[in-house]
């Protein structure tokens, strides 16, 4: 049993000091066996609260903290904070060329083994090949090229079998399931399913209740101008799909 | 006699490297089947510029490749262990030959001449790997096309030494083709450009060059990218791309494209890129747990494969990647 704990984090663009916080005091505990839904209208946050939590150099803590079981990972650089433990599937996973999915997907469990005990090549091979079957994946996406020249849906599959490959603690997922369609939206979704357990908790950012019919979450937050304003149980997704964001309280958001 | 000038080599200071003689000649050694012959000749380098003149007038080795001939294993040539050299290939109407040339030379101020002649309907592909151990080497090669003829360029720049790389495509023959992939690493104080040029003197030809290099350490790199349509040369197609990705705060590099147009009813492109490894890329690959220096290791091979791309030696390939992972842990120690 493990703890993640959002205190009152304060956080900018690294690049612009000047304008405005984007989050302005965000409280929020996760532990682990949970499944949490982050909702909200666009620009007010909930990627930056993901891409803090994961250590992109982008953001700035300016205020607050983030403790896994009491102890500060705010320093912590992002490939660090992956091998504790964290994981975030993107919006927009970035293609590499040269970089094959299966080598790349090796070279991410090794960095979390002891240099001198690798996966067995075989193992690993077998270990990818049933989780590819399972999220529908032809067989030749493991030795293109990382992310390059995929379809948006291919990227947001192919993040979910890393997901699935490397078994984080904290699996962050950003609007997963924009671009799929419903026969993929459920093959992702059975993918997420499949991890759940006592030692997974996630935080599952996304705008359409529909994903959530899906990932059935323990808890519903949503955030709007940088500040989480409302938290419920699972029925709070399927009002927000009835009335929308709009009658909630607090500020304009940020676009 | 007109008046011998030097080729259009843009911050490559092509006249001063030219004032230091080239070393002693030898020569290189060819391996093929037995259709092919080679015989060595005295006096058979065309001089068209400044830089054959200085090559001077030493012995020349001769490849004759055979009209129609067909093989999958290479032609092979490798340049001698120290030493200039020059070579010439013929390759006869309708050959198809895949070429490979090798150097690891040492020396002080090489002189090296390579001359590819495609007749009409040849198709080559070659692959040239540079890992000179010269001090300096002044590499001419140049690719002369008939009609239809093709050609498929890959060179792998990985040697030590400064200098100039003058690489050249005349698409001479209605309808030929040729594409030209260059992927080079720089490294430690080295100082090297390249002069890229395709020029599309018949009609109907299509020229490609995509030039890749990263530089680490204190190195310059310069790609300089010439393409130029010939008045005449309707319906041609002429592209470049010079990418060039530097490490480190001391490594320059430069990347320039030019384009030289003298038809209308053509097309062309240029693109040109001068970067630093991408953060975003960097970030990916590090938020799934890997090590900053494995990540950045990973972007820059991937940067430098685009350049690679046709090198299909799976042996050669490992080798080449096995460089690159050497070269950017020496540079990040």
């Amino acid at each position: 049993m493990s703890t993640l704990e959002i205190r009152d984090l304060h956080v900018k663009v690294k690049a612009e000091p000047e304008h405005p916080e984007i989050l302005r005091g965000v409280n929020l505990t996760i532990n682990s066996g949970e499944i949490h839904a982050l909702m909200g209208p666009n620009g007010n946050g909930k990627s930056t609260l993901a891409e803090t939590l994961m250590g992109n150099p982008r953001y700035l803590v300016t205020q607050g903290d983030i403790l896994i079981d009491g102890q500060s990972i705010v320093d912590l650089p992002v490939d660090e904070r992956a091998r504790l433990g964290f994981f975030l599937g993107m919006q927009y996973p970035a293609e590499i060329n040269g970089v094959t999915n299966a080598e790349f997907i090796r070279a991410a469990i090794n960095a979390r083994r002891p240099e001198d005990d690798p996966i067995p090549i075989m193992a690993y091979l077998k270990q990818l090949d049933e989780t590819m079957a399972v999220l529908k994946m032809p067989e030749d996406m493991a030795d293109r090229y990382l992310n390059q020249g995929f379809s948006g849906g291919e990227k947001k599959r192919n993040e979910i079998l890393q997901l699935m490959m490397i078994k984080p603690h904290w699996a962050l997922l950003d609007e997963i399931d924009s671009g799929l369609d419903i026969d993929a939206l459920r093959i992702v979704a059975n993918g997420v399913n499949q991890m759940r357990g006592a030692d997974f908790a996630s935080l599952i950012i996304t705008h359409y209740e529909r994903l959530l019919d899906y990932i059935t979450p323990d808890v519903v937050h949503v955030m709007k101008d940088g500040q989480i304003i409302e938290t419920g149980g699972p029925e709070l997704a399927h009002q927000l799909e009835e009335t929308g964001y709009e009658h909630l309280k607090a500020g304009e958001g940020n676009d | 006699m007109t008046e011998l000038t030097l080729p259009n080599t843009p911050k490559i200071p092509l006249a001063r490297y030219l004032k230091q003689a080239p070393d002693a000649f030898d020569q290189v050694s060819v391996q093929a089947d037995s259709a092919v012959t080679v015989s060595q000749t005295a006096a058979a380098w065309p001089v068209r510029s400044a830089v054959d003149a200085w090559l001077g007038a030493p012995p020349v080795t001769e490849v004759f490749i055979p009209a129609g001939y067909h093989a999958e294993a290479p032609v092979q040539v490798t340049g001698p262990q120290t030493g200039s050299a020059l070579v010439i290939l013929h390759v006869g109407a309708g050959a198809h030959v895949r070429l490979q040339d090798r150097w690891a030379t040492s020396g002080q101020q090489l002189g090296v001449g390579v001359l590819l002649e495609l007749a009409a309907n040849a198709e080559v592909d070659w692959l040239t790997y540079d890992a000179f151990t010269a001090h300096t080497a002044i590499v001419q090669r140049t690719a002369e096309l008939a009609d239809h003829a093709k050609l498929n360029w890959t060179v792998a720049g990985f040697a030590q030494n400064s200098g100039a790389s003058l690489l050249t495509v005349n698409l001479n023959g209605t309808g030929s083709q040729a594409t030209i992939n260059v992927g080079v690493l720089a490294s430690g104080s080295q100082h090297v450009g390249y002069t890229t040029a395709m020029t599309n003197n018949g009609r109907q030809t299509q020229g490609h060059i995509n030039q890749r290099g990263v530089i680490v350490g204190k190195a310059h790199l310069i790609f300089n990218g010439i393409g130029h349509i010939i008045k005449g040369a309707r319906g041609s197609d002429n592209q470049q791309e010079n990418r060039v990705l530097m490490l480190g705060s001391k490594a320059r590099g430069d990347a320039n494209p030019i384009l030289l147009i003298d038809e209308n009813d053509v097309t062309a492109g240029h693109a040109a890129s001068v970067t630093r490894v991408d953060r975003t890329q960097l970030y990916y690959l590090m938020s799934r747990g890997l090590p900053e220096s494995l990540a950045k290791r990973l972007v820059i091979r991937g940067f430098l494969e685009a350049g690679l791309l046709e090198i299909t030696d799976p042996a050669l390939k490992q080798a080449l990647f096995k460089q690159i992972d050497e070269t950017l842990v020496m540079a990040d120690a």
